[in-house]
């Protein structure tokens, strides 16, 4: 067995076997020619077959030549195409698993929560599958067709879909929005201090503890009520200055700090509570529930802080085009 | 001068399509794989292997070339020929490349 054998050995592997004979045989004599004539120039023949093999390079390159097959995994044609599936997928199937195995746990009361190892493998077999489908619609013959159909309906770009630019000005339905959920949020934590259940013996148990109540309570509904304001401020001002964006990002935080704490220790919910119910581990600092709570409260203000960063830049880039443009006119 | 790397991908960039209408022109006379790259090579057309084996093969399939095994020498050999498309396409192609270069010259002396 020569260099050459096993040089075509490699090519052959992946042509459609209907071709290989033909491709053998060609691409052995133009092997042979190219070996012939620098032997012919006084070379000798060993090095003159492998400089030969080696100038036509990798086998696989060569072979991706002959079949028109591409040496990527996803076409670029379709990789636009993937991303956006992907993210819109993601997006939606994600939290739902969180929130699904989440609401299953806290109803069977279990120990640990697996709502985020859920949600990471959701995530990652969403990935997996939705990727293997990509890479089968361009790789199989008979998902050509298929394929063909999905880029024509999919793949003509127009002006929509260019991404919307915002100039950072913060709108009424905006601003009425956010004071409309801090209320809301308000309302909740008012509500859930009026809430009480009662015990075998007729004795009302309230479900938020004591001393969250009378301390923590208040602490929080100040700091809720100020991230309402702010978002009043920013509507006056026409925009997020900088200056009032670290201020909300700072009361936000401590609030996000506060809670989180205050939900692993366990002071949120009164204990005598859970038992009164039946959940025994409800008000626990390392249960499910106030598990959950901590994890939310994190994401929920880490988005919110980066959400108004993300304006406040946003209003930055766009600032001085505006400006140039108006004087243009 | 820029460097070599650099040179050397936007050279190659520039060559990918012409390797096509050299083909097509070279192959009105038959000609094999290895003696194609000759032709090319003395002609001053620099291409590889890699590029004009597998280009043979897709060319045939568009029926731009079509191809005949020749047995008579003592090692068998398949020849390609430009069919009456491959010319026709040769020829337009050939007067994009003149009408490019004479739109790049115009552009270069307008500075």
């Amino acid at each position: 067995m020569t260099w050459t054998d096993r040089y075509l050995a490699a090519v052959l592997r992946s042509i459609p076997a209907s071709k290989r004979a033909d491709v053998e045989r060609e691409l052995r004599s133009s092997i042979t020619d190219a070996i012939d004539e620098r032997v012919g120039a006084g070379e000798d023949p060993t090095s003159a077959e492998r400089a030969v093999l080696e100038g036509l390079g990798d086998p696989a390159k060569l072979a991706a030549g002959y079949t028109g097959r591409p040496t990527y995994l996803i076409s670029p044609e379709l990789l636009p195409l993937w991303w956006r599936y992907l993210t819109r997928v993601l997006f939606v199937a994600v939290p739902l698993a969180a929130v699904v195995i989440g609401g299953l746990e806290f109803i069977g009361s279990g120990a640990q929560s697996w709502a985020i190892g859920a949600a990471i493998n959701v995530a990652i077999q969403t990935t997996f599958w939705l990727t293997a489908f990509f890479v089968f619609l361009d790789w199989a013959a008979p998902a050509r067709q298929a394929r063909a159909e999905i880029v024509a309906a999919a793949g003509k770009w127009t002006l929509e879909r260019l991404p919307k630019v915002s100039d950072g000005r913060i709108t009424v339905g905006e601003t009425a929005g956010e004071i409309v959920t801090v209320l809301i949020t308000i309302g909740i934590l008012v509500f859930a201090a009026t809430l009480t259940t009662t015990t075998e013996s007729g004795e009302a148990v309230p479900l938020l503890a004591p001393g969250f109540k009378t301390v923590w309570l208040p602490i929080l509904v100040v700091t809720i009520a100020i991230r309402g304001i702010d978002h009043a401020r920013a509507y006056l001002a026409g925009r997020w200055t900088r200056w009032l964006a670290v201020y909300h990002a700072l009361v936000h935080t401590a609030f996000g700090l506060l809670l989180v704490t205050l939900a692993l220790s366990g002071w949120i919910v009164n204990p005598a509570f859970g038992e009164a119910i039946g959940l025994p581990g409800l008000a626990d600092g390392h249960g499910p529930v106030m598990l959950t709570l901590a994890v939310g409260t994190i994401l929920a203000t880490g988005w919110e802080v980066v959400r108004i960063f993300l304006r406040v830049r946003r209003r930055d880039d766009a600032a001085p085009r505006l400006d140039a443009s108006t004087q243009s006119v | 001068m820029p460097d070599d790397e650099l040179l050397g991908t936007h050279r190659q960039e520039l060559r990918r399509g012409t390797v096509v209408v050299a083909c097509l022109l070279a192959l009105r006379e038959p000609g094999y794989g290895y003696g194609l790259l000759k032709t090319l090579e003395s002609a001053g057309i620099a291409s590889d292997g890699n590029t004009v084996y597998p280009l043979l093969r897709r060319l045939e399939e568009r029926g731009l070339l079509e191809s005949e095994w020749n047995t008579d020498d003592s090692r068998p050999r398949k020849f390609y020929r430009t069919t009456k498309a491959g010319k026709e396409l040769a020829t337009q192609l050939l007067a994009d490349v003149s009408d490019l270069t004479k739109s790049l010259r115009s552009l270069n002396g307008r500075s």
